[in-house]
């Protein structure tokens, strides 16, 4: 496959991936599937699910809440994927490109909100006005879901196709060392995600069953598996002994 | 007029899937609850001013959660529904019911969807890549994240119909809501501790040497508590969030470069 043909094929990803997140919501749009999907389309598998794995732990929890658009993840790890297999399969160039790109999906978002879908959104009044229900589905999905392919479809194109052309001679200039540097700081990422997890809960007083996970992971190396089953027995019982038995 | 059929109900799901559609900073998700509302409205109203009203009355503001959306677009078809045959409801009241459901269902949507099942998935699916099962991992998050998605939404409208106004009521006295925010925030937690040993990995390479004995740093640490690193650095990068308010993004940056420096130091590696 010549670059042209995999650079459109990732922005078609994108943009379909862009349909999931405005409506079915199933969430292909996921670094952790994104990923290991643009990989695919370039050509190198591992460094798909390198990449997926460190963008998706970075954006573990909503950077930001309520309405404001958070970095956006999705266009991110496309592009930081298609970028490190282009520059010969690096995941610590890939974790250095992903935050500034994020930016761009931000700023797409937010246009797309305060300008672009205000737009559409008064043109299904208008339709509702006239009792025109092709108008209503044209306006609320039809337009808007065409809209996501020119603000996240084309910038995917263009940094794939013609920043390939550049990121060997950046890389090329980068010391080894900072590249290393980076690796390190992607391990160390989660750390942020999990993080801003645990400050988007509100009853704080369960903080102890933080604890419970850890030292079972820790001490017992109880695998991720093993400590969601737990997360399930810890809900069931606080269910039982507190919940259940106060209403009967 | 009769009820509205499962079929009717399947339609109010599929068009309630575009609730975000022309989500818009002016009135949110006013055009999506508009389109799901669509096929209630178009099967209860004859008059084309009592239709248009009906029309009207959706494109005011509203704000939810994407998924948990799914319940007042349900408890509205019933409102629209009984409204338009029977009469007997002040049609203010179907915007007044679904305004008092945008708070709190925002909140349990996001805890239980973008603070629980979501980073549960995700977790679970990079430890299946880690653990060699390759496109497993990403397969079963959008299984699951499918299921959830879908599922609540499917529950949400069927539910949400069936019950009417009764759900709102339920959820104001019964304090269902914040029952499952405390199951949320459990999972949550034994979440994040167990994820952190697997997913926050700091090494120091450092050794100490004294004549013949060499004392690895890292060994002694794993011997006395193993991810220790990890647990006391996302401690400070929590610390950082919640109490000195450092937005995430520095504290992204900030990462990047004490692993750069780090291993400039040779302190980590």
């Amino acid at each position: 496959m010549n670059l042209f043909m995999q650079a459109f094929l990732v922005a078609l990803f994108v943009t379909i991936a862009f349909i999931d997140s405005h409506t079915t919501q199933i969430h292909i749009f996921r670094p952790v599937v994104v990923g290991p999907v643009v990989g695919l389309i370039m050509g190198d598998v591992q460094t798909g699910f390198a990449v997926g794995i460190t963008v998706e732990l970075m954006f573990l929890a909503v950077i930001f809440v309520g309405t404001a658009v958070p970095p956006n993840p999705t266009i991110s790890t496309a592009i930081a994927t298609g970028i490190a297999i282009l520059a010969g399969g690096g995941t610590d160039i890939a974790v250095a490109t992903a935050l500034p790109v994020s930016f761009i999906g931000q700023v797409a978002e937010t246009v797309q909100n305060s300008v672009i879908n205000v737009f559409f959104m008064h043109r299904v009044e208008r339709a509702a006005e006239k009792l025109d229900t092709k108008g209503i589905v044209a306006n609320n999905l039809i337009f808007p879901m065409a809209v996501n392919a020119l603000l996240y479809g084309v910038p995917t194109f263009l940094a794939i196709y013609f920043g390939a052309a550049y990121v060997q001679g950046i890389i090329d200039a980068i010391p080894d060392k900072i590249i290393t540097g980076l690796s390190v700081g992607g391990n160390m990422i989660g750390a942020v995600g999990f993080a801003l997890l645990l400050n988007s809960i509100k009853t704080k007083k369960f903080w102890p069953f933080c604890m419970l996970g850890f030292f079972m992971a820790s001490y017992l190396g109880i695998n991720m598996v093993g400590i969601a089953l737990l997360a399930v027995i810890c809900v069931a019982m606080y269910y039982y002994f507190k919940i259940a038995d106060a209403k009967a | 007029m009769e009820k509205l059929t499962k079929k009717e109900l399947w339609k109010v799901f599929l068009h309630q899937l575009t609730i975000r559609g022309a989500n818009n900073y002016e009135r949110q998700q006013n055009a999506g609850f508009t389109e799901a509302m669509m096929p209630v409205i178009e099967k209860y109203y004859e008059d084309p001013e009592a239709k248009k009203e009906a029309y009207a009355r959706h494109m005011e503001y509203f704000l939810t959660n994407d998924i948990t959306s799914a319940i007042p677009v349900g408890v509205a078809a019933a409102m629209e529904e009984r409204y338009a045959t029977e009469g007997d409801i002040d049609p203010d009241s179907i915007n007044a019911v679904k305004t008092a459901l945008m708070g709190p269902l925002a909140g349990l949507g996001d805890s239980l969807l973008n603070g629980t099942a979501r980073p549960i998935l995700a977790g679970l699916a990079i430890s299946f890549i880690t653990s060699g099962l390759g496109w497993f991992g990403p397969i079963f998050f959008i299984f699951g994240m499918a299921l959830v998605s879908l599922g609540v939404r499917y529950l949400g409208v069927f539910q949400g119909y069936k019950q009417g106004v009764k759900f709102v009521e339920a959820i104001q006295t019964s304090g269902l809501i914040s029952k499952i925010s405390d199951l949320a925030a459990i999972a949550a937690y034994t979440i994040v501790g167990g994820f952190i040993p697997a997913l926050v990995v700091i090494t120091i390479p450092l050794e100490y040497v004294s004549g013949d004995t060499v004392l690895s740093i890292q060994e002694t640490l794993d011997g006395l508590m193993p991810g220790v690193l990890g647990l006391l650095y996302t401690g400070l990068m929590y610390w950082l969030i919640s109490k000195k308010k450092i937005s995430a993004i520095k504290l992204i940056l900030v990462t990047m470069v004490v692993g750069i420096a780090g291993t400039y130091l040779g302190i980590f590696g």
